[in-house]
């Protein structure tokens, strides 16, 4: 009754014994993350806008949030259309539906932050056309439709090749436009906060970081399981596709940031943001267990500030580390 | 930085830099990564010039003096990469110090040299408009409508001692953090250009005078505050001096009665009080419960939740003068019938209409539902309208009311009393809030409520002062801190320079209350009366790190008790040497200490001289104090990270972290282990790594030593039993209380409710937030990412058998 590979066509429906509790895991975690965006204030980043920013500042925050207001929603439809299709196991599937949510409400906080820095109806919709109308960012989207898009006429995953294929869509999500493009995006975002710019932004983005890093985490767990099962799989052409797809992402994204930085801003440079990309690439595809390409140093300390804990002063912003789920008892014999 | 040369640019471009001459120097240069040849920047002049390294490593190096580990070099040609063709020498100066501060996590030692940069970049911008000297810039804040005419008057007449007594290598004090949180925040601006009209240095001797009446005490204070020893909270650094001297931190307001006029009248009163820096506590629990009757329109009450939701906008909406949000704690008492709706205020799910994401929750609990907790029995809930004394009554008289009332069937719901318990717990545990604070505690042990009338009925926004309220009195709280870091002096602790500090310290917190500006007149009326005041203090952790204590030691916890009680003695003698002199404050005669009760009696704790105690207590029975109440342990959120120094009675959350405010983000270290790290030889880049990796955690890090890993455990590593034990043994001393944190990474009810419990039955006034950390972690951006993946690989049979037996802590899935 059982099947014996992740990605065997199907629908399994089988969650005892579970097969792979690690996405069973995943699935609770994520549910104890849960936030909304009523409880991001935009008021000082309204102020920020107006008073604190340059005009090469505003471009860029501009650029950034036309790429965000698209790009969950490209995440979101490549998970229905193709990956919860052929990831054959019920508690993977729980984890997609979850994602499936979590990406709709990124989508609804870039609505709300687009809507909200954006109050001229005209310009809006110009920002939410960014796909057709910004080069830049058209160039991404089209980045998505050449390594994803050949996935979606496949309705089952038969050969190897298709499942190779079907790999190749996963691992651009997760290492190009998850681990990548968005990364990219928050390093915008970040380097505005270590300058103390647009705290409501930057505290969505700290739960959307936390999202997106618990997405990419979860595919490369698919990656490393289907690796396990069949390794023959990853064969030395897989190997090279996804150094070029990533080196191509890192070229992509690297337009996208002459594009944003081109008014001048002070502190980052696009040949910084570059090695950055670089850099980050050369992290993907270590985590798949791959040589790194450019052999880049992260030029961007203030990234570092994101892996370290917070420590919200509550009269500062709200503290963003609550878990939502708490179990247990009334009981007086536990040990604090 | 001088005042002549910036770090602007010269003639020489970088292209045409000798190579060889930069290593005679003592430096390899590395060429910037991108910085083309022809780079130039706008001078303030609006002249155009090409950037010059050499000219940039110059004034860099000039900020390096007594600096070991930094490199001027790394920190201009970093500069250099970040910068575009035709900034603003304004923008590159801004881009050195922030250079600077991104390797503080690398090398502690840059947090001196980006404070000393922004210190010369302060300057600039205080001299631009003709300010050289402290009273210079007292005059130019009067003229813009800034400093008011006291202030003004009494700085003129003593210019030349003033400006003689501006100490500038008091600069050096600063870390970057408590700079920039100055610079950003602090010092005041010119209305109009927003330029900084002071620099630090002038800003404390502005805060010393606006504080004191005679030079010598004005200088002594100044030194107190520019040395980093003690600093008076933010509401006094806000707005000491100024046309609007509302110099306090909280306000605590008891419920508003159960009518429409009383109710808009505590939301004006709140406002108020909020506008002006002020932090609110405010009670609900006399207005009615859901489902109650109204009178005059027959019909029936919607309860507390829609009028939270009014006062959670009003408090949104007052942003302290634009400095900092307005923030507000409701506290509500568990019997009150809408116990339930009040603990879910702060869900993030579920009807908006019943949410208050600004409110801070607290509980307001009566032994009695402890009692019932502990015994499983069950607990009723009232509607106000009902019950309309309980509010005023504690203790035994609580009790006999609330039983009379029980037997009366008047209670709106009976459940058990440990399913509201879990409630609570839930609530601590979901949102952090819902704090859980004892009214009889508070009320036996405080020295304001000998009289039967006067009574607690709750505590402030950061659970720290405890003191009476009522409809005709608002209570208020002047608040300041010591920095214990900067006690320790060779190696020891030094009791004397406590003594000095706090003798310092309590006149000028007193001097606050006849200084200060009252925003409603019952706030006057009640601290004129009472003269309360609460000093605490902060830098606990650093005392303990400087002297090599783990946090939990016998010998930590010793020596934070006696810190504790040499505060409280010093504090009561200054107060009893100001009684002499000024008289005792009027409600002297209602206190507890009129008849010779201090706070360790309350508690049942012999003090450890009790000779030099009892003539104290004589002394004041005698001739009276001037202040009912002395200590309090506030969080200090803000002006620990001025004085650079961990907060309060905080353990360390972490050996890295970084702390987010209105002016940025900033990366810390824990520089004494940084130190250690040093001596040993271990600091380095995958040593940091580590730690960064371990959450800010040294446990893991094998080659430190066994001890060290001891003292440098991180809050989430030491058993909260002992930070309760801690806060218990010098609550003895605390004639208010201590904003209590408590941690737990991942709580469950069982480990809250066993906690909750065990704090009560230490007989703890008050705690604070529940602090947890985020149930899913972020990726780490910058360690290389080898490290982050998963080495386990699972039999299916052993994948099986962890998630199902250790749902909750699943290690082989980690």
């Amino acid at each position: 009754m059982t099947t014996s590979h992740l990605l065997d066509p199907g629908f399994n429906l089988t969650l005892r014994p579970m097969r792979y509790p690690q996405f069973y895991e995943m699935y609770r975690a994520a549910i104890k993350n849960t936030w909304t965006v009523e409880e991001i204030d935009f008021q000082i980043d309204l102020n920020h806008l107006d008073k604190r920013m340059t005009p090469a500042e505003r471009h860029l925050i501009e650029r950034l949030v036309a790429f965000f207001a698209t790009g969950d929603s490209i995440v979101a439809n490549n998970l229905v259309l193709n990956l919860y299709k052929h990831i054959n196991a019920p508690e993977a599937r729980m984890y997609l539906s979850r994602q499936l949510y979590e990406e709709a409400l990124h989508v609804q906080f870039y609505l709300t932050l687009l809507d909200n820095y954006i109050p001229q109806a005209e310009r809006r919709a110009q920002a939410f056309a960014a796909i057709e109308n910004i080069p830049s960012i058209r160039h991404k989207a089209e980045f998505c439709q050449r390594w994803m898009d050949s996935v979606q006429k496949l309705d089952r995953i038969d050969s190897d090749a298709d499942k190779r294929q079907f790999l190749l869509n996963l691992t651009c999500f997760a290492a190009c436009i998850e681990g990548l493009f968005f990364f990219a995006a928050f390093a915008y975002v970040y380097f505005l906060r270590s300058r103390g710019l647009l705290p409501g932004l930057a505290a969505g983005t700290n739960w959307v970081f936390r999202d997106e890093s618990a997405h990419m985490a979860f595919a490369f767990e698919v990656i490393r399981t289907v690796r396990r099962e069949q390794s023959e799989l990853f064969d030395e052409q897989w190997a090279a596709d996804v150094r070029t797809m990533l080196a191509d992402a890192v070229d992509c994204e690297t337009q996208f940031a002459e594009d944003v930085l081109s008014g001048g801003v002070v502190g980052m440079s696009a040949a910084e943001m570059r090695q950055y990309l670089e850099y980050v690439a050369d992290q993907r595809m270590t985590m798949l267990g791959l040589p790194p390409i450019y052999g880049a140093k992260n030029p961007f300390p203030f990234m570092e500030l994101q892996d370290v804990q917070e420590l919200t002063n509550f009269f500062e912003r709200r503290v963003s580390a609550y878990q939502v789920g708490v179990q247990g008892e009334v009981s007086f014999d536990h040990a604090f | 930085m001088s005042d002549t040369e910036t770090l602007a640019p010269s003639a020489t471009p970088i292209s045409s830099l000798p190579i060889a001459q930069a290593n005679q120097a003592g430096f390899t240069l590395t060429p910037p990564h991108s910085a083309p040849a022809a780079m130039r920047v706008t001078k303030r002049s609006g002249a155009n010039e090409p950037v010059d390294l050499n000219k940039i490593v110059r004034a860099v190096t000039r900020s390096c003096d007594g600096l070991r580990d930094v490199d001027p070099m790394r920190v201009a040609v970093k500069t250099i990469t970040g910068l575009y063709d035709g900034a603003s020498t304004r923008e590159l100066d801004e881009l050195s110090i922030r250079t600077a501060a991104s390797l503080i996590a690398e090398e502690p030692e840059y947090s001196q040299l980006a404070a000393r940069l922004l210190a010369g970049y302060i300057d600039k911008e205080v001299q631009a408009p003709g300010v050289y000297s402290f009273s210079q810039s007292i005059r130019l804040g009067f003229d813009t409508g800034l400093i008011n005419e006291r202030v003004l008057a009494f700085v003129e007449t003593n210019a030349r001692k003033f400006n003689d007594a501006i100490d500038t290598s008091l600069n050096a004090r600063f870390e970057y953090f408590g700079l920039r949180t100055l610079y950003d925040r602090y010092l005041l601006k010119h209305p109009h250009k927003r330029q900084v009209i002071e620099t630090p240095q002038h800003f404390w001797m502005r805060i010393a005078c606006a504080l004191t009446q005679t030079t010598s005490d004005a200088i002594e204070l100044y030194h107190l505050f520019a040395t980093l020893d003690y600093v008076p909270s933010s509401p006094t650094l806000f707005n000491a001096g100024t046309r609007h001297e509302q110099l306090s931190s909280c306000f605590l307001l008891d419920s508003p009665a159960d009518s429409l006029d009383a109710i808009y009248e505590k939301y004006k009163d709140i406002a108020q009080l909020s506008k002006f820096s002020g932090g609110i506590g405010v009670a609900w629990h006399r207005v009615r419960a859901e489902g109650s009757l109204i009178r005059s329109t027959n019909g029936l009450s919607n309860g507390i939740v829609p009028w939270l939701k009014t006062l959670d906008s009003s408090v949104a909406a007052v942003n302290q003068g634009g400095k900092r949000k307005g923030a507000a704690c409701v506290y509500l008492e568990p019997w009150h019938a809408d116990v339930e709706s009040f603990l879910e205020l702060r869900d993030n799910t579920g009807d908006e209409a019943r949410r208050t994401h600004h409110l801070n929750l607290a509980n307001w609990v009566p032994d009695l539902f402890m009692r019932r907790v502990d015994e499983d029995g069950a607990w009723s809930l009232f509607d106000p309208a009902d019950v309309p004394d309980f509010p005023d009554l504690w203790g035994a008289a609580f009790e006999q009311a609330y039983v009379q009332a029980e037997a009366r069937g008047l209670a709106k719901k009976t459940l058990k009393a440990r399913d509201l318990y879990a409630k609570m717990m839930r609530t601590l545990a979901q949102t952090g809030n819902g704090w859980m604070t004892f009214k009889d505690a508070c009320n036996r042990a405080c020295n304001q409520t000998a009289q039967a009338e006067n009574r607690v009925h709750l505590s402030n926004l950061c659970t720290e002062i405890i003191e009476v309220t009522g409809g005709a009195e608002t209570a208020v709280c002047n608040l300041g801190s010591i920095n214990l870091a900067r006690c320790v002096v060779d190696g020891a602790f030094d009791f004397d320079k406590l003594a000095h500090t706090v003798q310092v310290a309590v006149r000028q917190l007193d001097r606050v209350i006849d200084l200060n500006f009252y925003p409603i007149a019952t706030a006057r009326a009640s601290n004129l009366r009472w003269r309360p005041v609460g000093l605490g203090l902060m830098g606990l952790q650093d005392v303990f790190f400087q002297l090599r204590l783990p946090f939990d030691s016998a010998n930590a916890r010793e020596l934070s008790a006696r810190i504790s009680e040499e505060i409280y003695y010093h504090a009561l003698h200054a107060s009893l040497e100001l009684a002499r002199e000024h008289g005792a404050h009027a409600a002297f005669a209602d206190t507890r200490a009129a008849r010779g009760e201090l706070q360790f009696d309350a508690w049942n704790v012999t003090p450890s001289d009790t000779v030099r105690w009892n003539a104290l207590r004589e002394q004041i029975k005698a001739h009276g104090l001037r202040n009912s109440l002395l200590v309090a342990i506030a969080p200090t959120a803000t002006i620990a990270s001025i004085a650079g120094c961990y907060e309060c009675i905080e353990p360390q959350l972490s050996n890295l972290f970084k702390r987010e405010t209105l002016s940025g983000d900033f990366l810390q270290v824990n520089r004494y282990l940084v130190e250690e790290l040093k001596c040993l030889g271990l600091w380095t880049a995958e040593i940091r790594d580590a730690i960064k990796l371990a959450e800010g955690s040294v446990q893991s890090v094998v080659a430190l030593p066994e001890e060290l890993k001891i003292i440098y455990r991180t809050v989430w590593e030491l058993p909260m039993r002992a930070l309760i034990d801690m806060a218990a043994e010098r609550g003895a001393f605390i004639d208010q209380s201590q904003s209590l944190n408590l941690f737990i990474e991942n709580p469950n009810i069982g480990q809250l409710s066993s906690m909750y419990m065990y704090a009560w039955k230490k007989s703890l006034k008050t705690t604070y937030y529940l602090r947890s950390r985020p149930a899913t972690k972020i990726a780490k951006a910058t360690v290389t990412a080898s490290d982050t993946v998963p080495k386990k690989i699972y039999s299916d049979s052993e994948a099986v058998v962890c998630s199902l037996e250790n749902p909750e802590m699943c290690e082989a899935c980690q």
